[in-house]
C-alpha cells in the first residue's frame, strides 16, 4: 500500500477497470474423494498406518518366497530357542561306544575310605560335546571304586559335588562317560574313589565349557553339510545351524516362517470376512432403507433377530455343524460363521444413512429434475454412504482379527496345525515365563496390524468427516 | 468520555491458523451510549460477532490475538483484563443472548437453575433467593406461568420463549451493556417482533445499552439509535439510523438497502444482490477491501485505504468518493443510486 | 419414566426369551446326538438323561420341556460332570465373574471419564498426546497379551520387592481381584477414553458452554455442570454394550490367572462339548446382559431430563 503521505492525481480518481475477479474463486475445486485424499495424506499417522498395512499386506503374500523355511517342520533338538541369527556347533562324527578305560591293577587292596586320595590326572578323552562327555583319570591306590559327580557350578567341598552320575566298579576301571541330557554350558566333573560304599574326603575336578555339537549324520539328514565332501574330514569343524530370525516354538518349528503362514490365515480372515459381510449388509441395508415402508421394518426385524443371537455360541455351532474333517483347516467354516453373524451391524448402519440421506434436499431437488432411481442411487446416495461404510469397513478389521485370534486362543478356531496368529498365541502363553519370545512375536504382529488399521480407520474418519457430519 | 457505557476504538483482531493469519477486526470503532441501542450491520464473516466476542474475553487466545485497540466499559479497560477479572465483568455487567436459543442453553439443566446461576455467581445471593428471583425475572419477560416453567428443561419450550429466556437470563445481574448477536436470525419473523418489543421495553425500563448485531436492516430500522457498517473487517459507514436509511454515501451501504426485497405493490423486480463474494481474509487486496464489487471503484480505491471521512455530525463513511477530488460526475451517479 | 422402564423390562423379556429359543434350536441344530459322543454314559444314566430331557421325544415336546425347566430355573445337568447341576455350577462361579466384571467396569468407566476429560482440557498438548498413544495401543493388543503381561508384571514386582505383594493367580481376597480386574477393563477404558474425548469436544465446542462462559461462571462449574455432564450421556449409553465386551473378555482373563469364574467353566465346557453347561451359561449370561443393558438405560434416563420428562407439547 501506499504511505498516505504520496500525494494523489486526478487520473488517481478515473473508474477501475474490473476483472472479473470479483467472482473469481481464489482456489481450485476438488472433488470430495480428492479433498478426502488430500486431508488423508496431511495426517502423519494415518499414511504411517497406511504403509503400514500396505507392508503387512506384502509380507503375507510374497513372505512364503523370500523366507523359504517350512513352517510344519518339526526339530526336535531345536525346542522353544530364542531368536538367533543360526548358533554355531561343532560338527562332530556320530556316536560309536565308548569302552571306557580300563587299568589292571597288579595287587588291589582296600583301605578305609579316610584314607584314600583324590584321583590325579582327571581329564577329558577325545572330542567333547552335547553328544557325550568322557572322561578318565589315573586309579587311586585302595580304592574299590569310584563315584563321578557333575555340577553346573563350581563344588565348594566333598558334600557340594552336584548331580551324582554314577558309580564305577572295580579299582580298575578309571572312566565315565556321561550322556546324560548334556547341554551347551559350563559343568564340572568331580571324581571320588570308594571304599565299599563309602566315599573318600579328598576329591578332583575338572570343568569343560561343553559346546553345541551336532552329529554328522544329524547334519547331514538336515541338510547343513556339503555331500559332496566326505563327512570325516568334517568332523571337529564348526558349522551355522539354521537361522531363526524369531526363534523356534514348542515343537521346533521355526516362529518366522509360522508367522507367515498365521498372517495369511489371520488377514485372509481378518480381511475377506469384513469385506464380504460389509459388502452384503451394504446392499441390505441400502435396499431396506430405500424401499422403506414395511418392507424396510421386516428386514430390519430380521436382521435384528440376527444381532440378538449370542455371538460366541454360534460361532462354535456353525464351527462344530460344518464339521471338520482331518487334514482341513477350519478357515472356511470361521470366515463363514463370521460373515453370517456380523452383517447386520454394517446393514443397520447403511440403512441409517440411506433414510438420511434420502430426506436430504438435493435427493429431492434431483428427483424434481427428472433423475431415475438407478441414477439416484449410484450417482448421489452411494458416494455418500461410502464414506461412513469405509471408515466402518477398517475398523471392521481389526475387530475380525480380534474375533479370530480370540476363537483360536480358546481352541475354537482354526485346527491345528493350521497356524494362525491367535493359536500361536495360546500356545505362547504356555510357555510365557521361560521363553517370552513364543508369545510376544505373534501377539507383537497382532498388535501392530490391529494398531495400522485402527489409525487408519481413525485418519480415513477424520478425513472424510467434515462432510459426513451433516450440520 | 464515561458518557459512554461502550468505547471500542481501532480494535484489531488476528487469527493465527494453517492457512496463515486471518485479518478479522481491522481497526473497529464505535460507542454506545446509555439507554442507546447500536446495530452492527453486515454480511457473514464481516467481523462484527469476532469485534465483541474479543471485547467479552470470548476468544481462545492462542489461536488468537488483538494486536491493538481498545474497549472500555464505563471508562474501564476491558482488554488486557485476567481472566479472573474480566470473569466478573461478564455477566454481571455485560449480558449477552446469541442466534440459536435451542443450542445456547444446557439442555440437562432446568431453566430456573441455569437463569440463577449468574446470580448466584455475581451477586452471591442464596440458591433459592436467585430462583425466586429467576421466576421472577421469567414473568418479566412475558412468560405464561413462570413459576412452573422456570422448573422445567430448554427442550420444552418452542425458540421464541426460549429467546427470552436467554434475555431473562442476560438481564439477571442488571448489566450496564446488553450484546445481542443476531438475537432473532432464528426465529420466525411474527416472533421475531415480540423478541424485539421485549428487548425495546426493557431497555426503557432499565436505561441499559444494546449492542445489536444483524445483518437483517428491517430489525435495525426498528430497533437502532445508532448504526455501523460493517464491511471485511472495518466500519465502512456509521450514523444514526436516520443517516444511514436516507443519507449514506458509501456503496456498499446502498448495496445493502438495494438488496431488501420489497413488498410495494406493483414492483416486479427481480432481487439485487451485491455480485461478488466478501474478500478472502488470508490475503486482503491492497486499498479499500469492498472495491472489487464496487460499481463506482476508482483507480485509488485499489491502491489505499479510504480513511473516515466525516459527512456531517456523528455521519462519516470510509470512502473514495467523499473525497472533494473526484470529479463531479461520479457523485451525480452515486447520488442516484446506482 | 416408568413408561420407559416398561418398554425397556418387556422387551428384556423377549429378548431373553429369544436367546433362549434361539439357543435351544442352534444346538439341537448340529449333527449328531450329543450322548453318542459321550462314551463314558453307561446305560442307566443315559435313560435317566433321555427321561429328564426327553431326548426320544419330539423336537417340539422337548422345546417345551426346556423351557419348563428354564422357566423353573432348572437348567440340567452337566453332561461331563453328571453329579453337578448346571445351576450349581453357575451358582458357585457367577459371582466370582460378576466381582470381576463389576471392577473392570467400574475401572474402566472411571478411567475413561478421567483420561477422556483430561485429554480433552488439553487437547493437542503432552498430555492429550500420551494419553491417545496409549489409548491406540490398549484398544490394539489383544486382551490375553495384557492378561500375560499383567501377570509378568506381577511376578517381577514380588521379586523386586523380594515379598509376595500381588498374588500371581488365584482368587480370594482383594489382592487377588486387584490386577485381574484391571487387566480386563483396560480395553474398554481405552474405548470409553476415546469416547469421552470426543464427546467432550463436541460439548466444549457447543453453543450453551459458550453461552456459560459469557455469563462469567467460575471455570469450575463450566467444566462440572456444563461441560462434564453433557459430556457423559454418551458414554453412559454405550455402558451396556460394553458390559458384553467385558464379559467375553472375561474368559481370557480367568484362564490366565486361574480364576474360578464362569467363564472357564464356559470354555472348558465348549471344548468339552458339555451341552447342558453351555446352553444354561448362554442363557444365563444372555439373561444377564439383558438385565445390564436395562439397568444402563434405566441410570441414563435418571441422567438425561429428555427422557426422563414427557414431552408436554
Amino acid at each position: 500500500m501506499r504511505p498516505a503521505a504520496s500525494p494523489l492525481n486526478t487520473d488517481d480518481f478515473l473508474p477501475l477497470e474490473q476483472s472479473a475477479a470479483a467472482e473469481r474463486i481464489s482456489r481450485p475445486s476438488l472433488s470430495y474423494w480428492q479433498d478426502a485424499w488430500r486431508r488423508l495424506r496431511m495426517n502423519p499417522r494415518a499414511i504411517t498406518s497406511l504403509y503400514i498395512v500396505m507392508a503387512m499386506i506384502l509380507f503375507t503374500l510374497l513372505g512364503p518366497y523370500i523366507w523359504q523355511v517350512d513352517p510344519a517342520t518339526q526339530v526336535l533338538d531345536e525346542i522353544s530357542r530364542p531368536p538367533t541369527l543360526g548358533r554355531e556347533t561343532l560338527l562332530v562324527e556320530d556316536f560309536k561306544r565308548w569302552d571306557g578305560v580300563q587299568v589292571e591293577i597288579a595287587a588291589p587292596t582296600q583301605r578305609a575310605s579316610e584314607q584314600l586320595d583324590a584321583p590325579t590326572s582327571l581329564a577329558f578323552v577325545g572330542i567333547q560335546s552335547t553328544d557325550a562327555v568322557r572322561i578318565s583319570w589315573q586309579p587311586v591306590a585302595g580304592a574299590t571304586g569310584y563315584a563321578v559327580y557333575r555340577h553346573e557350578l563350581k563344588p565348594s567341598g566333598v558334600n557340594d559335588l552336584g548331580l551324582p552320575l554314577g558309580e564305577v566298579e572295580g579299582a580298575g576301571r578309571v572312566s565315565y562317560e556321561d550322556r546324560l541330557g548334556l547341554e551347551n554350558r559350563r559343568y564340572y566333573y568331580s571324581v571320588v574313589a570308594l571304599s565299599g560304599r563309602e566315599e573318600a574326603d579328598r576329591f578332583a575336578t575338572i570343568e569343560i565349557d561343553l559346546p553345541a555339537s551336532i552329529t554328522l549324520s544329524e547334519a547331514a539328514y538336515r541338510g547343513l553339510i556339503n555331500a559332496d565332501v566326505d563327512p570325516a574330514t568334517l568332523v571337529g569343524t564348526r558349522i551355522r545351524l539354521d537361522a531363526h530370525p524369531l526363534g523356534t516354538d514348542y515343537l521346533g518349528r521355526d516362529i518366522l516362517a509360522r508367522i507367515i503362514q498365521g498372517a495369511r490365515t489371520s488377514l485372509f480372515i481378518g480381511i475377506t470376512a469384513p469385506f464380504l459381510y460389509v459388502l452384503f449388509g451394504m446392499v441390505y441395508g441400502g435396499v431396506a432403507g430405500y424401499l422403506g415402508g414395511r418392507t424396510d421394518n421386516l428386514m430390519m426385524r430380521f436382521a435384528d433377530f440376527v444381532i440378538a443371537l449370542p455371538f460366541l455360541l454360534f460361532m462354535i455351532l456353525f464351527k462344530i455343524s460344518f464339521g471338520i474333517g482331518p487334514g482341513e483347516s477350519g478357515i472356511m467354516p470361521m470366515l463363514i460363521a463370521m460373515i453370517l453373524l456380523s452383517w447386520p451391524g454394517t446393514a443397520r448402519l447403511v440403512r441409517g444413512q440411506v433414510l438420511q440421506i434420502r430426506e436430504e434436499p438435493y435427493i429431492q431437488a434431483a428427483r424434481l429434475m427428472g433423475a431415475e432411481t438407478r441414477y439416484l442411487i449410484f450417482r448421489h446416495m452411494m458416494p455418500n454412504v461410502m464414506g461412513v461404510l469405509l471408515v466402518s469397513l477398517t475398523f471392521a478389521v481389526p475387530s475380525a482379527i480380534f474375533t479370530e485370534a480370540f476363537l483360536s486362543f480358546i481352541g475354537m478356531g482354526v485346527v491345528p496345525p493350521t497356524p494362525s496368529w491367535g493359536s500361536m498365541c495360546n500356545d505362547g502363553i504356555r510357555t510365557m515365563l521361560s521363553s517370552p519370545h513364543e508369545l510376544i512375536a505373534p501377539a507383537a504382529f497382532i498388535s501392530v496390524t490391529v494398531l495400522a488399521f485402527n489409525l487408519l480407520g481413525d485418519g480415513l474418519r477424520d478425513a472424510l468427516d467434515a462432510r459426513m457430519r451433516s450440520k | 468520555m464515561s458518557d459512554w457505557v461502550l468505547e471500542v476504538d481501532n480494535l484489531s483482531v488476528e487469527f493465527d491458523t494453517y492457512g496463515g493469519i486471518v485479518n478479522a477486526v481491522r481497526g473497529i470503532s464505535y460507542r454506545v451510549a446509555q439507554g442507546q441501542t447500536l446495530a452492527v450491520v453486515g454480511e457473514s464473516g464481516c467481523g462484527k460477532s469476532v469485534t465483541v466476542q474479543a471485547l467479552m474475553g470470548l476468544i481462545p487466545m492462542p489461536p488468537g490475538r488483538i494486536t491493538s485497540g481498545s474497549a472500555k466499559l464505563m471508562g474501564r479497560e476491558l482488554i488486557g483484563l485476567s481472566a479472573s477479572e474480566i470473569n466478573r465483568v461478564r455477566g454481571a455487567d455485560i449480558g449477552m443472548i446469541f442466534q440459536d436459543p435451542m443450542t445456547s442453553l444446557n439442555p440437562t439443566m432446568r431453566v430456573g437453575e441455569q437463569i440463577a446461576e449468574t446470580l448466584i455467581a455475581h451477586k452471591g445471593v442464596s440458591k433459592s433467593d436467585a430462583l425466586q428471583q429467576a421466576v421472577t425475572l421469567l414473568d418479566r419477560t412475558r412468560i405464561p406461568e413462570a413459576a412452573k416453567r422456570a422448573r422445567q428443561y430448554p427442550f420444552e419450550f418452542s425458540g421464541g420463549m426460549l429467546q427470552r429466556v436467554m434475555i431473562a437470563m442476560s438481564l439477571a445481574c442488571k448489566p450496564a451493556l446488553l450484546i445481542a448477536d443476531e438475537p432473532t436470525t432464528a426465529l420466525d419473523v411474527t416472533i421475531q417482533n415480540q423478541v424485539l418489543e421485549l428487548m425495546k421495553e426493557i431497555q426503557r425500563e432499565e436505561g441499559m445499552a444494546i449492542v445489536l448485531i444483524t445483518h437483517d436492516l428491517g430489525v435495525v430500522a426498528r430497533m437502532a439509535d445508532d448504526v455501523a457498517v460493517m464491511y471485511a473487517g472495518k466500519v465502512v459507514e456509521a450514523g444514526n439510523v436516520d443517516d444511514i436509511f436516507y443519507r449514506s454515501t458509501h456503496p456498499y451501504t446502498a448495496g445493502l438497502k438495494q438488496a431488501m426485497p420489497s413488498n410495494r405493490r406493483g414492483d416486479h423486480q427481480s432481487l439485487n444482490a451485491i455480485p461478488g463474494s466478501p474478500p478472502d481474509l488470508f490475503a486482503i487486496p491492497p486499498g479499500c477491501a469492498y472495491a472489487p464489487r464496487c460499481p463506482h471503484a476508482m483507480r485509488v480505491c485499489a491502491q489505499l485505504d479510504p480513511a473516515a471521512q466525516s459527512i456531517g455530525g456523528d455521519h462519516y463513511a470510509c470512502c473514495w468518493l467523499n473525497d472533494p477530488r473526484v470529479p463531479p460526475q461520479r457523485n451525480a451517479a452515486m447520488e442516484h443510486g446506482e | 419414566m416408568l413408561q420407559y422402564i416398561g418398554k425397556r423390562l418387556l422387551s428384556g423379556f423377549l429378548t431373553i426369551w429369544f436367546i433362549a429359543t434361539a439357543t435351544f434350536i442352534g444346538m439341537h441344530s448340529v449333527p449328531g446326538d450329543p450322548l453318542i459322543n459321550d462314551k463314558a454314559v453307561t446305560p442307566e444314566i443315559r435313560k435317566n438323561l433321555e427321561q429328564r430331557y426327553g431326548l426320544d421325544k419330539p423336537v417340539l415336546e422337548q422345546y417345551l420341556i426346556y423351557m419348563r425347566n428354564m422357566a423353573q430355573g432348572d437348567f440340567g445337568i452337566s453332561f461331563t460332570q453328571q453329579n453337578r447341576a448346571v445351576n450349581d455350577i453357575i451358582r458357585e462361579h457367577f459371582p466370582v465373574s460378576a466381582i470381576l466384571g463389576v471392577l473392570a467396569i467400574i475401572f474402566a468407566a472411571a478411567g475413561g471419564i478421567v483420561w477422556g476429560a483430561l485429554t480433552a482440557t488439553y487437547r493437542d498438548r503432552l498430555p492429550d498426546i500420551i494419553i491417545m498413544f496409549l489409548v491406540v495401543l490398549c484398544i490394539s493388543v489383544p486382551s490375553f497379551v495384557f492378561a500375560a503381561l499383567g501377570q509378568l508384571s506381577i511376578l517381577r514386582l514380588n521379586e523386586w520387592l523380594g515379598i509376595s505383594l500381588l498374588p500371581v493367580a488365584g482368587w480370594g481376597t482383594v489382592a487377588h481381584m486387584l490386577v485381574p480386574s484391571m487387566v480386563l477393563g483396560l480395553g474398554t477404558m481405552a474405548f470409553l477414553t476415546r469416547l469421552m474425548r470426543s464427546s467432550m469436544l463436541e460439548v466444549t465446542a457447543s453453543d450453551y458452554v459458550r453461552t456459560a462462559h459469557a455469563k462469567g461462571l467460575s471455570p469450575l462449574r463450566i467444566f462440572f455442570r456444563h461441560q462434564l455432564r453433557n459430556a457423559i450421556l454418551p458414554v453412559i449409553t454405550v455402558l451396556g454394550p460394553a458390559i458384553a465386551g467385558i464379559t467375553t473378555g472375561g474368559f481370557v482373563v480367568e484362564l490366565v490367572f486361574a480364576i474360578p469364574g464362569l467363564g472357564r467353566y464356559f470354555v472348558q465346557a465348549v471344548q468339552q462339548l458339555d451341552y447342558t453347561v453351555i446352553m444354561g451359561t448362554t442363557v444365563f449370561y444372555g439373561a444377564f446382559l439383558v438385565l445390564m443393558v436395562i439397568v444402563v438405560d434405566i441410570v441414563y434416563g435418571f441422567v438425561d431430563p429428555r427422557i426422563r420428562v414427557e414431552k408436554t407439547h
